[in-house]
């Protein structure tokens, strides 16, 4: 059998399961700490890269134009040549599937014999080529937040592990019997509103549900990076192949396997759900398993006689592979349409939105259409200012982050979100050009102001205003009223969340839809208001 | 038989080894002193005095920061005469703002950390910082260069937003506040010293000793919500500070209290120390060119009897370290 073999022959029994489980628990680590990190401990590059080097940010990225993203195509050229090694080392939802797997098992007696299953094909395409329609009908920003299997890992860590971590530190805080002093203090759990978590909660249970009873029973029926990339492997150079002439069949590569997609009877591995895991290849004592070369091998490998090359070329596999990039490419461009769309539209005369979305995000709709809503902003914005949309942008851009001046406001010099970001749908801009990013208006309403209601000074708006556009004038006997100079608003919300009035509060800012740019005032140096140069007492 | 003069800063004083040396040096220091620093306070003595005991305020110019705040220590009868061994001490900075030291939007991270380690110096158990501060304030704490500073120096910095570390506590003389949340630090130390930046601030006018004590307790809304003066006022009633330092070397006069370039700074080179937050408030006010008697919380303060607003029934002693 050694017509087959290929250099990859010797590494072929532990080293690939274990360059694997090191690789995955690497890629895993760093990402789970980037979104459970309550404390901005973790640096920025750790959470930026990972979440950089995934399928669909990438793809998102590279298809409207930023510079760089290229880990789509180069995702796509390694599982051509080797599978879906994706799904087993950077996708986050696989390894934590994965783990949950592995976990589950701890609590059954034995470990389960997972005999082969034959596809779900039309339930894997109706996927796929669902979210391609929605790509194409323009809904990409909300068909990829719902289906991309690294934003859905994203939110569950952010919006659900997070808050719990959280609550863990500070119970170890009060067990260390510790004045918060150094090292470990409390913070504040962050939970996302009852709406906006429910959908995170629900894909926790799904998924963890589905890995714990099936391992990857979720990636090789519902997502549809897995089902995409397993229509490249299918056709990949090397694949993983039984040796028919060494399996004695006794089912230790299937108890291995979390994709059962190993079938016995035939003697075949089923490339397009195979996530590259290689434990079937550690678990097979007769070393029949291994990575053989597959291009132009079709008849030899194939266990029923030999097809026509027009049959092989008419083959559902090809069919649907052809076709999916075909859409793929469609579906890019239709992004790329909408999105120059979207930016050339004239609104009537308002500007406004309900929602507001962060500074370098440019617009709200430009925003919603490459947000994948992976949440690693909303974990990384230190004011926690960025919490997850319910229905706030419309039902399109549910989970997306938005601004929400009730728990902080936007920090003026901060652009943590845009160096997070991993698809470009927040930019990151020079800090003077945040600066003057106006993402809302503030709207001053003086007959609630406490100045005038209550007839005391506050002015705590102003007192928060990083531009000075909201500024005190005098007011009745030796009182200061809060004004708005709209040119010098960028709408960072500092008023708004400050301001104490109650039951609503006299300053509010409202969204724009297209952001805008302030005027930047430059001061003269301030004079010496000391009436002589000594002691002025 | 040997001398030593221990608890100087900055030392560095040779050793002398006889008595004449001794009465020689001391002699000497003393004029030097008296010349050099306390030729004002000569004059200030002349000013006719009040019934009771005056409020004591030192005012020092013309000198670095750490060279002021030992100025204003030595007048006021060293840190010895506020921090005894063995005690805890609290320090509240203005930490309220995301800004660099050049911004004058916070404490000068030099003063937390000189008046740190003289604490520690004069036997302080303890030094802890803390501020609820208005920015994030894990990036207040970091890019006011306070939190390495102090650290640096020895102090604990504590988290001033986790509400489990203040407690409620009734302040029976408040007039609109009359129960609040306050840092549990605040309550609990030995001393408790007062560390604010001189600034302008477009909601009371101005800020110093006395609205520096805002960031002690949990709920700042409340304050805005009540009479931001008369609840300025009121605070002081819940612990008076063991000391209050000034932080006047470059006060933002304008754009205050946040504050938008260092174009808002003016160099003034100037630190006051007093146990009385009015008065002291009162000679900040001047400093800016305002009235104290138009800022509100000052003439509540003088009213409640937490202080002295009329700087002439305060003893100000004026040094000019130039």
């Amino acid at each position: 059998m050694s017509a087959g073999s290929t250099w990859l022959e010797p590494m072929r029994r532990r080293g690939l399961k274990y360059l694997r489980v090191v690789l995955a628990a690497g890629v895993f680590a760093g990402l789970a700490a980037a979104f459970v990190d309550f404390r901005g401990l973790v640096p920025v590059a750790v959470g930026r890269w990972l979440a950089s080097v995934q399928f669909v940010p990438s793809a998102v990225a590279f298809a409207t134009g930023v510079t760089g993203a290229l880990a789509c195509l180069v995702i796509l050229f390694v599982t051509l040549a080797v599978g879906r090694v994706y799904c087993s080392v950077l996708c986050p939802l696989g390894i934590f599937q994965d783990v949950v797997a592995r976990v589950a098992g701890w609590f059954r007696r034995k470990q389960p014999l997972r005999p082969y299953r034959p596809a779900q094909t039309w339930v894997r395409h109706l996927f796929l080529w669902g979210a391609v329609a929605g790509i194409a009908a323009g809904a990409a920003g909300f068909t990829l937040s719902l289906l991309d299997p690294y934003s859905i890992f994203g939110r569950i860590a952010a919006d659900l592990f997070r808050p719990l971590v959280t609550l863990a530190n500070n119970a170890l805080v009060g067990v260390a019997g510790s004045m918060g002093i150094e090292s470990l203090y409390r913070v504040a759990p962050q939970w996302a509103g009852v709406g906006a978590l429910a959908l995170p909660v629900a894909m926790l249970v799904l998924v963890a549900g589905l890995a714990a009873w099936r391992g990857r029973l979720y990636c090789n029926t519902v997502c549809p990076v897995g089902t995409l990339l397993g229509l490249a492997a299918s056709r990949g150079a090397f694949r993983l192949e039984l040796d028919k002439s060494a399996c004695v069949k006794c089912t230790d590569c299937l108890r291995g396997c979390k994709a059962q997609c190993i079938d016995l009877r035939t003697g075949t591995i089923d490339a397009s759900r195979c996530v590259g895991c290689y434990n079937c290849i550690d678990a097979c004592d007769q070393q029949g398993i291994s990575y053989r070369w597959s291009w132009g091998r079709r008849a030899e490998r194939a266990p029923v006689p030999a097809v026509k090359p027009t049959e092989a070329a008419a083959s559902p596999e090809r069919r649907a592979f052809l076709a999916g990039t075909v859409a793929a490419a469609a579906a890019a461009t239709g992004a790329n349409r909408l999105v120059g769309v979207t930016e050339t539209v004239k609104a009537p005369d308002t500007n406004l939105s309900r929602a507001i979305c962060p500074p370098g995000a440019a617009g709200v709709d430009r925003f919603l259409d490459r947000c994948t809503a992976c949440h690693l902003c909303v974990s990384a914005c230190p004011t926690h200012v960025l919490q997850p949309a319910f229905l706030e942008y419309g039902v399109g851009g549910l989970m997306k982050p938005r601004l929400d001046y009730t728990v902080a406001f936007c920090n003026f010099d901060c652009q943590r979100c845009a160096e997070v970001c991993p698809d470009g749908a927040i930019t990151l801009l020079a800090l003077a050009d945040k600066q003057v990013a106006r993402i809302g208006l503030a709207r001053l309403d003086l007959e609630k102001c406490i100045v005038k209601t209550k007839n005391t000074d506050c002015a705590a708006c102003s007192e928060h205003c990083p531009t000075k556009a909201v500024d005190t004038i005098p007011y009745g006997e030796n009182l200061r009223l809060p004004q708005v100079n709209d040119e010098l608003c960028i709408g960072c919300g500092a008023c708004e969340y400050a301001c104490p009035a109650q039951p609503k509060k006299a300053i509010v800012v409202a969204g724009r839809r297209r952001h805008e740019v302030a005027v930047r005032r430059i001061d003269e140096k301030a004079k010496d208001p000391r009436k002589q140069n000594d002691f002025p007492f | 038989m040997a001398f030593r003069i221990r608890g100087v800063p900055g030392g560095g004083f040779p050793a002398m080894n006889t008595r004449r040396d001794f009465i020689k040096t001391g002699l000497a220091l003393g004029a030097a002193a008296s010349f050099a620093n306390w030729s004002k306070l000569a004059a200030a003595e002349t000013t006719p005095a009040p019934a009771g005991p005056r409020p004591v305020l030192v005012a020092v110019r013309e000198g670095t920061r750490t060279a002021m705040l030992d100025a204003a220590l030595a007048a006021l009868g060293g840190i010895g005469a506020f921090v005894q061994p063995g005690q805890t001490v609290c320090l509240k900075p203005n930490i309220g703002w995301d800004a660099p030291p050049e911004r004058g939007a916070d404490t000068h991270p030099e003063i937390v950390s000189h008046l740190t380690k003289l604490c520690l110096a004069a036997g302080a158990k303890s030094v802890t910082i803390f501020d609820n501060t208005c920015d994030q304030w894990q990036r207040c704490y970091e890019n006011s260069g306070i939190e390495k500073a102090a650290r640096e120096a020895g102090a604990h910095v504590v988290n001033g937003k986790d509400k489990s570390l203040y407690r409620e506590v009734e302040i029976p003389g408040g007039v609109k506040l009359k129960r609040a949340l306050v840092h549990s630090l605040v309550l609990d130390s030995d001393v408790f010293l007062n560390v604010p930046v001189l600034k302008h601030h477009s909601g009371t006018g101005m800020t110093a000793a006395m609205k520096n004590l805002m960031g002690v307790v949990w709920d700042r809304g409340f304050f805005h919500q009540n009479d931001l003066h008369q609840t300025i006022a009121d605070i002081m009633l819940v612990r008076k500070p063991t000391l209050n330092l000034l932080d006047a070397y470059h006060p933002m006069v304008r754009n205050g209290p946040r504050g938008k370039t260092v174009a808002d700074v003016v160099e003034m080179r100037m630190l006051l120390a007093s146990v009385d937050p009015v008065a002291l408030d009162a000679a900040a006010a001047k400093m800016l060119g305002l009235d104290p008697a138009k800022i509100a919380y000052i003439k509540f303060g003088d009213a409640m009897k937490l202080g002295v607003m009329d700087l002439e029934a305060v003893d100000v002693r004026r040094i000019n370290l130039a």
